[in-house]
């Protein structure tokens, strides 16, 4: 009893804390189902507008075509980068040399420039390549990142070694070893890359409006931008949509998300 | 994962970047922009399906009227994506994507037609007769004795009230017409002792209110050069003198976001609001408070030269772009917005867009009685508000002016010297225009 009161402060703290990062989530779901004047009103209980929100904002906008956008891009990128990322964290670390470090080196300084420095001459270059308004145009750019590079090379630190040379003298291919040994063992870092490169890419706002100039290629970010942009916003319509573009990343989330502690903390099971 | 599961993953891996490349070939075959093809189709960026949107596209069933094969393709664009993309492509000298008309806000218009006049095709006097539109607006896009836009909808602004708190506290309306900013202050106080209601309300760190008090003297923060004028600027100091006093005394709530600032009339907890006219689609919002308020002009000034009871905030225009079939879009352009009463006739009851037009005032439907607002005719009295409009310089910085100022307001409001405040915030200004 007296343990149990002991811990009383610490669960106290805590369901504060939970409270605080629970509560913008259930306002989001709660005025997703009230109107827009009701929002306003700080409304904390569950509306009946929903079904209206519903037809409103699929009379107003294309959101099928948007998720369906947004989830191409963010899978295509998701699967690019975890396997670019990988193959290049796994070279820097298993066929180590002091040259490649230096190039890692440089590689990490490149993740100091922000990418407005670098969207200029990228719209250009996709301009040139006849991109612009191409899902294509999104996804290059961003499916080698320095911190997934980082990611993967600190995780394969811990990769054992050993078991490389033995598949080596057992005649397993280079290619056959980190398909066949590597990545299986390694899922718990390919599930946190996964979720983090799926957020960034389903959450990506500033190069996607740029490069997608038509709206029959744009995205659910882009899409919530346009329903806030008017001299009158329906803040119902507005949490409704809010509410659909995070649902595909909570799903993500809760998944995998054993997998993603287990990765980020870098264990190997 | 297994062995299959690891053929699908790679399988997916090498398909799907193929798959995206086609789809990404048919998007690219995509038409962009008209460029005199003789096709009758322009394309038009514009943000707000309720507005500017639904305006383009009862315009577009005028013109059809003479032009049966006549096309708009309208690309819905927030105003906060449509300058960075007309800003990468003006710096990536991308031209050809931009689309035939775009959309643009007043007050960004000086700036981006003198950092980026590559983006602008001129609109020609002869085809739209700039003198139906307000001196002030047509000034907003007019650089250098040259037209680059067609004005659109009005930011003329306006003091709406809720006469039911007024009556309460023994006012009407017209008590606050044509009044100065002492009177409003004192008859502010009065209305929140007898009520407990604040009249006013607004976002803090933002400088709408003083820039709308400022231009309502026909002053600015730049002078006809160019220069910026933040310093020993009576109108200015003279507006943060207001602008301290409301807050102060409680009659102005300072609220931390734009939505808040919504929410603070449209939950009753501040029985008025002062901005551009388009404020009223977001008044009206409040179905509960229908009859109980109504519109009158903004108080002024007292002791600076040129002082009136009339401003604006906002408001945008079309612009016609490089990339443009120009004939086709100025027809278009002259033909609606710039001479179809028929046009504003239609929008003006559905989304409460005002024309600048001032041709399209003298319609009945900008006579109607409005219920909302009491019985009050509220858009034929803006119109006439926004024909007494001073003009003032925006100029290529407004932005960089008014974001400095918004700062040394904020110092103002802590509790800073308002002269050491502007001369950092001058400082500020010229710094970023060197």
């Amino acid at each position: 009893m007296i343990r149990r009161l002991r811990r009383l402060p610490g669960y106290v703290f805590l369901s504060v804390f939970a409270l605080f990062s629970v509560f913008p989530l259930y306002f989001m779901v709660v005025s997703a189902t009230n109107s827009s004047a009701d929002v306003l009103d700080s409304r904390l209980l569950p509306g009946t507008q929903l079904l209206e929100n519903f037809a409103k904002l699929f009379a107003e906008q294309d959101v099928v075509s948007a998720m369906v956008n947004s989830f191409l891009i963010a899978v295509g990128t998701t699967v690019l980068s975890l396997l670019l990322c990988s193959i290049a964290g796994y070279g820097f670390e298993v066929f180590h040399s002091r040259a490649k470090d230096a190039v890692l080196a440089i590689l990490l300084l490149a993740m100091m420039i922000p990418f407005a420095a670098t969207m200029i001459p990228l719209f250009e270059l996709f301009a040139n390549a006849g991109l612009v308004n191409s899902l294509i145009a999104v996804i290059v750019p961003t499916i080698a990142t320095p911190f997934l590079i980082l990611l993967f090379r600190q995780a394969t630190r811990s990769f054992p070694h050993e078991i490389i040379e033995a598949a080596r003298i057992d005649g397993v291919s280079e290619v056959g070893i980190f398909a066949r040994i590597y990545m299986p063992t390694m899922r718990s870092t390919y599930a946190a890359a996964a979720v983090i490169t799926f957020m960034t890419a389903w959450n990506n706002f500033l190069w996607p409006r740029v490069i997608l100039i038509n709206n029959d290629v744009q995205t659910m970010p882009l899409l919530i931008s346009n329903l806030s942009a008017g001299y009158v916003t329906d803040y119902g319509v507005l949490m409704l949509a809010v509410l659909l573009a995070s649902l595909p990343t909570m799903v993500i989330f809760l998944v995998l998300q054993r997998a993603f502690a287990a990765g980020i903390t870098g264990a190997i099971k | 994962m297994n062995r299959n599961t690891m053929r699908r993953f790679v399988a997916v891996g090498v398909a799907l970047p193929l798959a995206l490349s086609l789809g990404a070939c048919s998007s690219a075959g995509g038409d962009s922009a008209g460029g005199g093809d003789g096709d009758e189709t322009l394309t038009v960026w514009a943000w707000d399906p309720a507005f500017n949107i639904f305006a383009l596209e009862e315009a577009e069933k005028i013109y059809q009227q003479d032009h049966p094969d006549f096309k708009l393709e309208i690309v819905e664009t927030a105003w906060d994506d449509l300058q960075p993309k007309l800003t990468t492509l003006a710096q990536s000298r991308e031209y050809g994507e931009l689309p035939d008309i775009f959309l643009m806000q007043n007050n960004a218009f000086q700036k981006n037609v003198l950092n980026y006049p590559d983006l602008f095709s001129e609109v020609s006097g002869d085809a739209v007769d700039f003198s139906e539109f307000p001196t002030s607006v047509a000034a907003y896009s007019t650089v250098d004795d040259v037209n680059y836009g067609v004005p659109f909808d009005s930011g003329t602004a306006i003091t709406a009230l809720r006469t039911d708190v007024l009556e309460q506290a023994g006012y009407t309306i017209d008590d606050f017409t044509d009044i100065t900013w002492s009177q409003f202050i004192t008859q502010g106080e009065d209305v929140l002792a007898k009520t407990g209601q604040p009249l006013l309300s607004g976002q803090a760190g933002s400088s709408d209110m003083i820039m709308m008090i400022l231009q309502s003297a026909g002053a600015s923060l730049f002078d006809e050069d160019g220069n910026p004028t933040i310093v020993d600027n009576d109108a200015l100091l003279a507006a943060i003198d207001v602008y301290t006093q409301l807050v102060e005394s409680g009659i102005f709530v300072e609220v931390n976001s734009w939505d808040e600032y919504i929410g603070t009339f449209v939950n009753g907890s501040v029985a008025g609001t002062i901005n551009g006219t388009w404020i009223v689609g977001s008044i009206t919002g409040a179905e509960d408070q229908a009859g109980l308020w109504a519109v009158t002009n903004l108080p002024k000034l007292e002791g600076v030269d040129g002082a009136t009871n009339y401003s604006a905030n906002g408001g945008s225009s079309w612009a016609i772009s490089s990339n443009a079939d120009v004939d086709l879009a100025t027809d278009f352009l002259a033909a609606t917005f710039a001479g179809s009463t028929e046009l504003y006739d239609t929008i003006l009851p559905t989304s409460g867009a005002v024309a600048n037009w001032i041709p399209a005032g003298d319609s009945d439907v900008y006579a109607e009685p409005n219920a909302f607002f009491g019985g009050q005719a509220i858009f034929a009295d803006v119109v006439k508000f926004g024909a007494e409009v001073p003009s003032n310089n925006t100029g290529a910085y407004y932005y960089e002016g008014r974001d400095a100022v918004s700062a040394a307001i904020t110092q103002i409001m802590g509790g800073a010297d308002p002269d050491e405040a502007l001369a950092e915030a001058q400082a500020n200004v010229e710094f970023a225009m060197e």
